[in-house]
């Protein structure tokens, strides 16, 4: 059912296709400026904790929530925000702009507008970054981190990555795919195979077509400058950053990982104290949006044992 | 899609029954006249019962997995295999397959299950049709009728790719519904029956439908599906006509866009002959039950609590 448009995907970011509708749609929505940069926030519903959904790799926007909102937010206040890249936030093309302690920067900054003194923070993939840096610097704002399927240091790369994004290649096979010169020939290609890889499970057809709908709402140059983002933490820096995390943390890693590694789920886990590792058999890299059923109960059972 | 031998099993089967969101609280087999076993299944206790004819005999019971869960809560639903599939006998004789052996069986598992009287909910003609004929026949015994896909035949013409083909002569081609052919079906049943159900399931993100439906064919007959291929029939318009307007209970009728197995106009002209409120689904396919489920479930619901102001 994949009916992304060939080589002119990604055309521009000036006319976002219209919207799905929304099983619960938000109660306030603000932009938060920063740095030079906007970024677009959305609030739902009210209680405490407070829980602060953090964005991945601006591949996608806030909706790769949309299985999480309408449950969270009939008990809790819940905030989605789009990173600078995609959804409604600006399109940047500086790589700098992204670097971890930027988004750490920009989490709080949401936060603050947002009025949300303390949250719970859940993300998924490389959202892990400035998820440790603010629970590490700032403990009084984080009253626990739920990590889906988080990139870390501390395990195997993983598949994706893996070739160089700059250099011209003669093999387009796999991840050779994530490649500038490929991009420009076939971005909707690159986009079927990243969301087919980071939804393994079968009957995963919508999720598929979600993840290409959400993508194709940024635009290409955007999208390689968060590609050509330097790695500004070294793992000695970041794992020294768990190991002073306090709050209580939960990793939900799914066994059939292809984005990033099952170790690097794991890995963090092990370096973050008193942290909790529960593995969902057969889940993929998006299993909160494969396994929304799944996971959610999984983030309900660790809020109810916070203290 | 992995294809399955065109030989298709001659025992019970029924696959994936184990990991079921609801089980049974009870389960038997009744005797219809000529014999045949109905393999038949009990969920949850309430008033008034609620039976799901099964469409049969290309696939079983496992038809209404999204519906029994949901409305066993409220109310006793009784679901069964019909003749040719699942864990029910598997007659191969064409007379086994008479409208009014269907109706048998219905009648059979109401009397097994000491069900004086139920709401019948059925899918194209194996459900909605023989639900019509069981309604004129036992008006005490129909409390209503909630009809998907609306399968009455005759009312009006065919879908055209329905009748492109002759289903009994040697074909030169097995391209799209040239596969509704017995030719064609004894060499190649999987074949067919993934064509058959992939044009049911017209709606995007349909795979998990389309593995059901299909596994759920598998386990029937290829022998039956002749049988009831070759049933004799006599019917007319006007037969028809009167045994639609014989029924005396509600009915509810719901029929999508895109059915391209029972055009909508079946549905329609159901409706303007005994005045039976119809939803029409925008988009829909023939399997709205599997594919559309909580539309279904909120649509079956809604009649029946509409049916309890009423007096029998």
């Amino acid at each position: 059912m994949v009916s992304a448009t060939r080589a002119d995907a990604l055309p521009t970011p000036a006319a976002p296709a219209r919207e799905q509708t929304r099983a619960r749609y938000p109660d306030r929505v603000g932009f938060t400026e920063r740095a030079g940069g906007r970024i677009f926030w959305e609030a739902y519903g009210a209680g405490d904790p407070a829980i602060v959904f953090v964005p991945p790799w601006q591949i996608v926007h806030s909706r790769v929530w949309k299985a999480q909102i309408p449950d969270f937010a009939r008990r809790h206040r819940v905030i989605a925000w789009d990173n600078r890249g995609n959804g409604r936030s600006d399109r940047p093309r500086d790589p700098m702009v992204h670097v971890t302690r930027e988004r750490a920067a920009n989490l709080l900054a949401v936060m603050d507008d947002a009025g949300v003194d303390a949250a719970v923070l859940v993300g998924v993939s490389s959202s892990s970054g400035p998820m440790v840096v603010v629970a590490a610097e700032h403990p009084e704002r984080t009253l626990g981190l739920v990590f889906i399927c988080p990139s870390s240091p501390f395990g195997s790369p993983g598949p994706k990555g893996s070739a160089p994004f700059e250099a011209p290649l003669t093999d387009d096979a796999g991840w050779n795919k994530e490649n500038i010169h490929f991009w420009r020939r076939d971005m909707a290609a690159y986009l079927e195979h990243f969301f087919g890889e980071a939804f393994p499970e079968r009957h995963s057809t919508k999720q598929i077509d979600d993840g290409i709908e959400w993508a194709m709402s940024t635009d290409m140059e955007t999208l390689a400058a968060t590609v050509r983002t330097p790695r500004t933490l070294d793992e000695a820096t970041f794992a020294a950053l768990c190991s002073a995390i306090r709050a209580p943390a939960l990793v939900i890693q799914g066994t059939d990982e292809r984005i990033s590694d099952v170790t690097q789920g794991i890995g963090l886990a092990a370096a973050i104290p008193g942290a909790v590792t529960t593995l969902v058999e057969g889940g993929g890299h998006l299993v909160h949006v494969r396994e929304p059923v799944r996971v959610n109960l999984l983030i309900r059972s660790f809020l109810e044992a916070l203290p | 899609m992995s294809r399955a031998p065109t030989e298709t099993p001659s025992a019970p089967r029924r696959t994936h029954d184990a990991g079921r969101a609801r089980l049974p609280d009870a389960t038997g087999v009744a005797r219809s006249t000529d014999g045949v076993g109905i393999a038949w299944e009990s969920f949850g206790s309430g008033d008034p019962t609620l039976v799901l004819l099964p469409s049969t005999p290309i696939i079983h019971s496992r038809q209404w997995k999204a519906q029994v869960p949901y409305l066993s809560r409220s109310w006793r639903v009784i679901t069964y295999d019909g003749r040719g599939n699942g864990l029910s006998d598997r007659p191969t004789d064409p007379e086994a397959f008479r409208s009014e052996r269907i109706v048998d069986d219905l009648v059979a598992v109401l009397d097994a299950t000491d069900t004086e009287a139920a709401v019948l909910v059925g899918l194209c003609g194996d459900g909605v049709w023989h639900s019509i004929l069981f309604a004129g026949e036992h008006p005490d015994r129909a409390l209503g009728i909630v009809a998907f896909s609306v399968g009455v035949p005759l009312l009006s013409p065919p879908h055209p790719w329905r009748v492109q083909y002759s289903t009994t002569d040697e074909l030169p081609t097995d391209e799209g519904w040239a596969k509704l052919n017995e030719h064609y079906w004894r060499r190649d049943y999987p074949g067919f029956v993934s064509f058959f159900f992939d044009q049911l399931l017209p709606e995007p993100h349909s795979t998990k439908q389309l593995e059901d439906t299909v596994a759920w064919a598998l386990d029937g007959s290829v022998d039956s599906m002749l049988g009831d291929m070759h049933a004799p029939s006599e019917l007319s318009l006007e037969r028809v006509t009167e045994a639609c307007q014989a029924v005396r209970c509600p009915m509810l009728l719901v029929h999508g866009t895109d059915d391209r197995c029972q055009p909508p106009s079946r549905a329609q002209r159901l409706a303007d002959m005994t005045g039976a409120p119809l939803v029409i689904l925008e988009g829909a396919g023939h399997l709205i039950p599997a594919r559309e489920p909580v539309k279904a479930n909120l649509l079956i619901a809604e009649f029946v609590r509409g049916l309890a102001g009423r007096s029998r």
